[in-house]
């Protein structure tokens, strides 16, 4: 499977830019460990060859797309990282005709890190509803037909806990942030000019790295994620300190599925329910 | 002679320090390691390769109050922070010891960081020799070694038995008055990095590529988050901000790091390292050329955190050897 999808990326890359359709490939290249992949821009069609994927191509590289705004631009996608695009397509942070998108219906990734590698797969590969992706230009892999229904398995565990546990819980992780923003920096769904984490008037959130402050900044994040959120957990990869922040963001993807059957990015059509106000909706205001 | 202490001897010695002392260790929590407070022995993690976060933290914590202000018979009153608590860091690697004596250049020349000059004067660093130094290690290559003495009041090196002991201060000296060490001929290996960097020369050699697309190209992959400085042992930038309660103003500084968009932004809304490339090529130029030049060594002390946490694989080896053959191809064609 590996040699023949990165043989496919390499080919697809290097006639794209040779033929001046784009000017510059976002994929995966092996790190500096040797073995695992980390993004890489290509802008040379000699330098195609660089470009592989295996099962450590791990990162969301539509996040970079947002850089790149109105220039010709191909990206690698798998089929959690397409639906980041639709997102962006339905927020109207991209435009379609100068992006070209490489899908590759993926296997799944496995947990790894800097010089490590485990054979297993993350778990959100395991509970994955979208090997193929849901938008492409170029399919490389066969489509896989029929994808697991919504498992939740992690969150009724949550459930199962007190209010009380649950408020020690978050605390505990919370003590752990550092407000380095990497979540907010790695997701593709947060493109604020000014995020409110940063704004002076109002001060939304203080500066202090502190509890408090921490668990208003997870959980104000989460909220702007809610029916948005994509799943690609690339906000839970990045976090130096494993707040397991999934766990947020699948409460609120359950909530959104169960209250408006909606799955976020699935189409470039439908914006998520919660930024869309419709005259007759039933707000229950002065009933 | 080498001197000797048994492994149940340092339970019973760094037992008695907590009694009267804080002492901040490493601890594990989840799949991480870091340096905490703890209330017993059983809570230090002893087989590690290094903290996932560096021991700054307890000299330049993520948040701290400088001083706070109130008005009193018509002037005000500045109360500046003191830190009163004496503290002990058991378990401290050479290189992150290293990386707060470099941070004294910054904090400590006048006008002196009163914060950190307090808590530099209050804590005694129990060093902890690497046995294995992990894959991102390079320490040998910035001047250190995994056994380095240097910044440290005491060194252990753990031996079959034990820890070999070796008392480098007055501080350390005190510490372990009343401790009993057995004397013993053990050779002690000495390790050595798994990795070499080509560090020499670095600092003229990044002074030939400022102007290098080199740096535009690689921050395409950076996200800009702060994790690379805030694993970092010698990154000490900050935010300060004041907020008042009850009459009472309270000036906070807080982490904050030159990847952070508007980090540099100034009045009226100006950025002068507005993109990507600019921020990222900050990092590399601080630690590789401004900060030898103003303060002496180079501001990395090769401990590999940034190496292994940054998500995209921005490698400080990797960079360095880059600048090397660019300032070298540079050198060339000037000829």
């Amino acid at each position: 499977m590996e040699a023949n999808f990165t043989q496919q990326i390499r080919d697809k890359a290097e006639e794209l830019l040779e033929k001046g359709i784009v000017e510059c490939v976002i994929g995966y290249e092996i790190g500096s460990d040797s073995f695992s992949a980390r993004p890489v821009f290509i802008y040379e069609p000699a330098e195609a060859e660089r470009l592989v994927f295996d099962n450590t191509c791990t990162h969301n590289l539509v996040k970079y797309l947002l850089d790149k705004k109105g220039k010709p631009t191909a990206v690698v996608v798998k089929g959690c990282d397409s639906r980041a695009i639709n997102l962006l397509l339905s927020e109207k942070q991209l435009e379609r005709d100068k992006i070209f998108v490489i899908g590759v219906v993926c296997p799944g990734v496995v947990e790894w890190g800097w010089n490590k590698r485990s054979e297993q797969l993350q778990n959100r590969c395991n509970l994955c509803r979208q090997h193929t992706p849901v938008v492409f230009d170029f399919l490389i892999g066969e489509p896989v037909t029929e994808e697991p229904p919504a498992e939740f398995a992690d969150i009724a565990e949550m459930e199962t806990k007190s209010p009380e546990e649950r408020d020690t819980f978050w605390r505990e992780q919370a003590e752990r942030c550092l407000r380095c923003y990497a979540c907010r920096q790695a997701c593709p769904g947060c493109y604020c000019i000014d995020c409110f984490v940063e704004q002076l008037d109002p001060e939304w959130v203080g500066i202090k790295i502190a509890p408090e402050e921490n668990l208003m900044w997870n959980a104000i994040r989460a909220y702007h994620l809610a029916g948005r959120c994509i799943s690609c957990n690339e906000c839970e990869r990045v976090c130096p300190v494993d707040i397991p922040l999934s766990l947020l963001n699948r409460k609120l993807e359950q909530r959104v599925l169960d209250l408006f059957d909606f799955q976020s990015g699935m189409s470039e059509d439908t914006p998520a329910p919660l930024i869309t106000f419709k005259k007759d909706d039933n707000v229950g205001i002065g009933e | 002679m080498i001197k000797i202490l048994g492994k149940r001897g340092l339970e019973s010695w760094l037992s008695g320090l907590l009694q009267e002392r804080t002492l901040v260790a490493p601890k594990r929590v989840n799949d991480l390691i870091l340096f905490s407070p703890v209330q017993s022995v059983d809570e230090i993690a002893f087989d590690f390769e290094n903290t996932n976060l560096s021991p700054k933290e307890s000299f330049f914590p993520r948040t701290d109050t400088l001083f706070t202000a109130e008005p009193k018979n018509d002037d005000i009153e500045i109360t500046p922070a003191t830190i009163e608590q004496e503290v002990v860091i058991f378990g401290i690697r050479p290189c992150d010891a290293r990386g707060i004596a470099e941070l004294d250049g910054p904090y400590l020349t006048e006008p002196a960081d009163s914060v950190w000059a307090q808590r530099r004067d209050k804590t005694t660093l129990i060093g902890l020799s690497c046995t294995k130094p992990a894959p991102q290690c390079f320490c040998s290559s910035m001047g250190g070694a995994p056994n380095d003495p240097s910044h440290v009041d005491i060194l252990l090196t753990e031996v079959d038995d034990g820890y070999a002991v070796e008392t480098v201060t007055k501080k350390g000296e005190r510490l372990l008055q009343a401790v009993e060490l057995k004397e013993s001929d053990v050779k002690l290996s000495v390790p050595s990095c798994s990795t070499t960097v080509p560090a020499e020369g670095v600092v003229e050699a990044i002074r030939k590529v400022f102007d290098d697309p080199y740096w535009s190209r690689l921050a395409d992959r950076c996200i800009h988050c702060n994790i690379c400085a805030y694993v970092c042992p010698t990154c000490y930038c900050f935010d300060i901000r004041d907020y008042s309660a009850k009459g009472k103003i309270e000036r906070i500084r807080t982490w904050e790091s030159c990847q952070s968009k508007g980090f540099t932004r100034i009045a009226g809304g100006y950025d002068p390292r507005a993109n990507k490339g600019a921020r990222l090529r900050q990092r590399f130029c601080h630690k590789l050329l401004y900060f030898p030049e103003q303060f002496g060594p180079i501001g990395c002390v090769g401990c590999g955190r940034c190496v292994v946490s940054c998500p995209v694989n921005i490698d400080i080896r990797e960079i360095i050897s880059d600048i090397q053959k660019l300032g070298a191809e540079v050198g060339q064609g000037s000829n």
